[in-house]
């Protein structure tokens, strides 16, 4: 089979989860033998065309901007369109393959203009986000996201939370959305790291536990419920750090947060740092929180099961289907500084329960979250989508 | 100014812009004069911003010919994608 997966974001162009599931999915996807085709954004350093495993990638050169942000995604979409148009002469696509909003426009323009079937991947909704529409943008971006579940024949959703927030907001019928969820690459784990010089890079003591954030910093995260619940978690252990990797556009404010909590000193904020960093962070680190306050699937989560770090992550979304209380991990309510605190004073305070979790969620990761099962149901969808 | 209910410095703001009219690369940079155009902005004002920017590693200046070129950084793209992913 052939497909055009369409994407604004995909490695090196890092931020959320998108990038990292499309490149595990097309890599999967290759490796059964269909051709993958994915069309991307240009990226400072990274060519305009490379293979990657058997996936061919196309970064499409934008040739005007303009300073409003809508209107330089649709900029970005037409110069997709004249790409994906031209590709599509030499390949013949079977299948349309897009990935949120961002991508929408050329999907669309693509199915129509090409006569292939369009299915879309939703990985989070504006009203999710920005937990609510509070602005013209926002009301702009949810229009958007109807008009892209409306066009597509099937759209894959991340989890069942997910497609119950589909189902009710832009009020889809349920057999058009079939739940697939994300899976991660564990190999990257399979090494022996030395933990002391990891933490000697972040300027923390080799006896000092380390607590991890990973993700953007924009509210959605919860990272703020994390800072304001540092002073109960420093009260049953002192030789904490909190590190907190991702930047966004809240990075400032939750600094100016952590300093006048008094607590500059015990938290590091490492903005955005490799995948490589990232990793051996990850297995250095003794708890992995996850305090979203929306969160659609929490792939992070996922990072830190298989990185065999104890995660204890907010009650919400796909995290409470990922996370199996009390046996795969540690949830909490979301929003809640003292629930928080208790799970990750729980974790650090006893050792063997820790690692009891780990164990547990190790395997967890390894039998349900693998791209090749991803890979086999998302053919399904496009051979169910191809026959009409 | 706020942003989804919270605080955003104007500079974030400038950012987006410098990042949407393309200034992404070195090729594609652009001088002080040419960014106050494109984004309708007292050369002034874009100064102080892009100071601020340049202070937190997320644009970047290139002295071309005794002309001073702007570019936003891969941090700064990432910062600026962070908004709306």
């Amino acid at each position: 089979m052939r497909i055009c997966m369409l994407t604004w974001e995909f490695p090196p162009r890092i931020v959320g989860g998108i990038a990292r599931h499309c490149l595990g999915l097309s890599k999967a996807l290759a490796k059964n033998n269909h051709e993958v085709h994915v069309v991307t954004l240009e990226f400072p350093g990274a060519p305009a065309f490379e293979d990657i495993e058997g996936v061919k990638v196309h970064r499409v050169r934008i040739e005007l901007g303009h300073p409003n942000f809508i209107t330089w995604t649709f900029i970005f979409n037409h110069f997709m369109e004249k790409l994906v148009a031209v590709l599509n002469r030499n390949f013949e696509f079977n299948v349309i393959h897009i990935h949120d909003w961002l991508t929408a426009p050329v999907g669309i323009a693509s199915k129509h203009y090409l006569n292939k079937p369009l299915v879309s991947t939703v990985h989070s909704t504006e009203v999710g986000r920005a937990q609510g529409l509070h602005s013209p943008d926002s009301f702009l971006i949810d229009g958007l996201e109807w008009w892209m579940t409306y066009e597509a024949e099937k759209i894959i959703s991340c989890s069942g939370s997910m497609k119950w927030e589909l189902e009710h907001h832009f009020h889809l019928p349920s057999e058009k959305i079939i739940v697939i969820p994300n899976a991660i690459e564990t190999s990257k784990y399979e090494r022996r790291i030395d933990r002391e010089a990891v933490k000697r890079r972040y300027g923390i003591a080799p006896y000092e536990k380390i607590v991890l954030f990973i993700g953007r910093l924009v509210p959605q995260k919860g990272v703020e419920y994390l800072v304001k619940a540092i002073p109960l978690i420093l009260q049953q252990h002192r030789d904490v750090k909190f590190v907190i990797a991702g930047d966004g556009w809240s990075k400032n404010y939750l600094e100016d947060m952590a300093r006048s909590a008094g607590f500059a000193d015990k938290v590091r904020f490492l903005g955005f740092i490799s995948d490589s960093e990232l990793t051996e962070l990850t297995m250095s680190s003794d708890v992995l929180v996850v305090p979203s306050v929306y969160e659609p699937f929490g792939i992070v989560a996922l990072e830190g099961m298989a990185a065999g770090v104890p995660v204890v992550a907010a009650s919400v979304g796909g995290l409470s289907e990922i996370i199996e209380h009390d046996r795969t991990g540690v949830l909490v309510y979301p929003k809640n500084l003292e629930s928080l605190a208790w799970g990750v004073n729980r974790v650090l305070s006893d050792p063997g329960y820790s690692n009891w979790l780990v164990q547990n969620a190790k395997r967890k990761v390894q039998e349900v979250y693998s791209w090749e099962a991803v890979a086999r149901r998302t053919i399904e969808v496009y051979e169910n989508v191809c026959k009409r | 100014m706020s942003f989804r209910g919270q605080p955003l410095p104007d500079e974030y703001y400038f950012l987006c812009m410098l990042h949407n009219i393309g200034a992404t690369s070195s090729d594609k940079s652009l001088t002080l004069e040419e960014i106050s155009r494109r984004i309708a902005m007292e050369p002034g004002k874009v100064m102080e911003k892009l100071e601020r920017l340049i202070e937190e590693d997320y644009v970047d200046v290139n002295d071309c010919g005794g002309i001073k070129r702007y570019q936003v950084t891969v941090k700064g793209i990432m910062k600026v994608m962070s908004m709306y992913s």
